[in-house]
């Protein structure tokens, strides 16, 4: 009895790896596949037998995507969108949260729960009339102007996310910082944030890689070089000039780079911010 | 307490400004003042542009024919009832959305059940498994176009090594298997969401319950079914519908993947919407679309939600 038990649970444990190793390849097989074609000669990618592990290794197609297509430019003007698009968020949304975080007041639900709905709204309803008004002040075709669409679907979420970082910060430490006279201004600054930090980093970095990543407001909202976004600039490449395949991996591997990075320094964080918000809400 | 102020304020005098806001935050109207800054952005950016667009779709508008302006009424409207491209993109939109959140509710509610049991070492896994989600549409696409190229993918070369395929197959240029490639790509790309809030309801049932079921003599699948289930059942109703909004809402992958070919046999209806608007500068047909599918969306998940149950504060477990 005591021998099969321990025999199922074995048998269990090992099913358990079977599916985890599984469904890691699925994930992750794709993205080591773009990168062996990123180090890949073109003749050694277009061959008649599949050439599993590259032969022969080259960083020409990372040289031929970052000197000959204004791939950098690209790549500039995207953090110039990104950092725009988190200061604003950060700027406005950091209050808005501490607002819903700290204090009841009237109409704080029926707020919360519009912060949330706007969130449902298509993108194509949204950026139509976003085109029209933007093109009437003179913002398509800049970098702050797509920001500012940006924040049209990051801030709520922004503002959500946080909200439950400030909930989980004690309240006792601002109350004392009251009592000692600070102001609430001040208990805000000098307390809630820095305990909310680890936070407020996650949030950040979790609307920087959707601002990073975004491809249907840049294509609409950029028309030239002076504001186009990475995304926009590779997808143009491929329909315009036949990119080769070694290339466009090359500027795949490239433009994920910021974002892998990212995530690994604050995936516990993020991950707990995300599950507590999407649960709750 | 006066003294005290009058200490802080003389400490901070340089910043005169600064002290103003700091008695500012002491009046009863700074949480008001607090949420200004981001409700007027999002009046602006959101609020404005969607009752414009609202109107836009009564209107006729095409940038490239300046001179056509002017209200319509529900022109619009009529034309897409009888407008066959509406029609098979409502009912593609239908079918990938289903069928994607299907396939990744199953994988993702696997992903959870493993991750949950906490082998040694299942961590890394979990960051691994996580990845795809933030992965951006344009390289997860080309990424999927490559593996699945007609001449070149490595995928056609593994299935006809093991023998599943007689030759090559172009996934994405036959009607047949265009929407089902696409839908597997969206998988990949949603599934760990999924993953990610089952995961987060797992770990909140009680062992107790798994340990009392198993001494009643429940096997693994009467766990599953009478345990686990029940228990998840806010959170799977949760993510569902938080998913199905936004792949009705995005038309992103399937721009990259087919741009709604070969034929409409991947059309959907937020793509429809907005390559009316962005090929053809329709913008009053394109708005038209994008109401027509966000008001269905709208009654879809009120009925979803009533029928769900999932009521504020039910889920906070």
């Amino acid at each position: 009895m005591i021998e099969s038990k321990r025999q199922r649970r074995m048998i269990a444990n090992i099913a358990t790896y079977i599916v985890l190793a599984s469904l890691t390849v699925f994930c992750i097989g794709p993205m080591i596949w773009m990168f062996l074609t990123s180090l890949k000669y073109e003749a050694d990618i277009v061959t008649q037998t599949m050439q599993y592990l590259p032969s022969r290794v080259t960083f020409d197609n990372y040289v031929a995507i970052w000197t000959q297509s204004g791939f950098p430019r690209l790549i500039g003007n995207s953090l110039v969108v990104t950092f725009l698009t988190v200061t604003v968020c950060v700027v406005t949304g950091t209050l808005a949260a501490y607002a819903f975080s700290r204090f009841a007041f009237r109409g704080r639900d029926q707020l919360m729960l519009g912060y949330l709905v706007v969130r449902m709204f298509p993108a194509v309803m949204m950026i139509i009339p976003l085109y029209v008004v933007m093109r009437g002040v003179g913002l398509v075709d800049s970098r702050f102007g797509l920001a500012l669409a940006y924040t049209s679907f990051l801030l709520p979420l922004f503002v959500w996310m946080l909200k439950g970082f400030f909930d989980s910060a004690p309240k006792e430490l601002e109350s004392a910082a009251r009592i000692d006279g600070s102001t609430r201004l001040g208990a805000m600054v000098r307390i809630v944030m820095p305990l909310a930090r680890n936070g407020l980093v996650a949030s950040s970095v979790f609307i920087a890689i959707a601002a990073w990543n975004e491809f249907l407001f840049a294509l609409m909202l950029t028309t030239g070089q002076g504001s186009r976004t990475w995304p926009v600039g590779l997808q143009l490449m491929v329909g315009e000039f036949q990119l080769p395949w070694g290339v466009l991996a090359a500027g795949g591997i490239l433009s994920i780079i910021p974002v892998i990075v990212l995530f690994a320094i604050v995936q516990r964080t993020m991950v707990q911010g995300l599950t507590a918000g999407a649960i709750k809400g | 307490m006066l003294s005290h102020r009058r200490f802080m304020t003389t400490a901070s005098s340089r910043y005169l400004p600064l002290r103003a806001l700091g008695e500012l935050s002491e009046t009863r109207y700074w949480m008001y003042l607090l949420l200004l800054p981001s409700l007027a952005l999002i009046l602006l950016v959101i609020a404005y542009p969607t009752l414009y667009g609202m109107a836009i779709s009564f209107r006729e508008m095409r940038l490239t024919r300046p001179g056509l302006d002017g209200w319509v009424g529900f022109k619009h409207y009529v034309a897409m009832w009888s407008d066959p491209v509406f029609w098979i993109a409502l009912k593609n939109t239908v079918v990938w959305v289903a069928a994607a959140v299907a396939l990744e509710l199953s994988l993702g509610l696997l992903a959870a059940t493993a991750l949950n049991r906490d082998l040694p070492g299942t961590k890394i896994f979990a960051v691994l498994i996580l990845l795809p989600y933030f992965l951006p549409n344009v390289v997860a696409g080309h990424m999927w176009a490559l593996l699945l190229d007609p001449r070149l993918g490595v995928i056609n070369d593994l299935l006809v090594r093991i023998g599943v395929l007689q030759s090559y197959k172009a996934w994405f240029a036959d009607p047949n298997t265009a929407l089902a490639a696409t839908i597997l790509v969206e998988a990949w790309h949603g599934f760990p969401f999924f993953a990610l809030l089952l995961l987060a309801g797992l770990k909140g049932i009680p062992e107790d319950l798994y340990k009392a079921a198993a001494v009643d003599g429940a096997g693994l699948a009467a766990q599953l079914r009478l345990i686990t289930l029940p228990m998840l059942k806010t959170v799977i109703a949760a993510a569902v519908i938080l998913r199905v909004i936004g792949l009705v809402n995005s038309p992103d992958l399937l721009l990259i993947l087919t741009g709604g070919g070969p034929g409409d046999a991947t059309q959907v209806l937020s793509l429809y919407a907005f390559q009316t608007a962005y090929k053809e500068f329709n913008f009053g047909y394109a708005s038209a679309l994008s109401v027509v599918m966000f008001v269905t969306l709208m009654i879809f998940a009120a009925g979803y939600i009533r029928i769900s149950r999932i009521t504020k504060g039910q889920g906070d477990d």
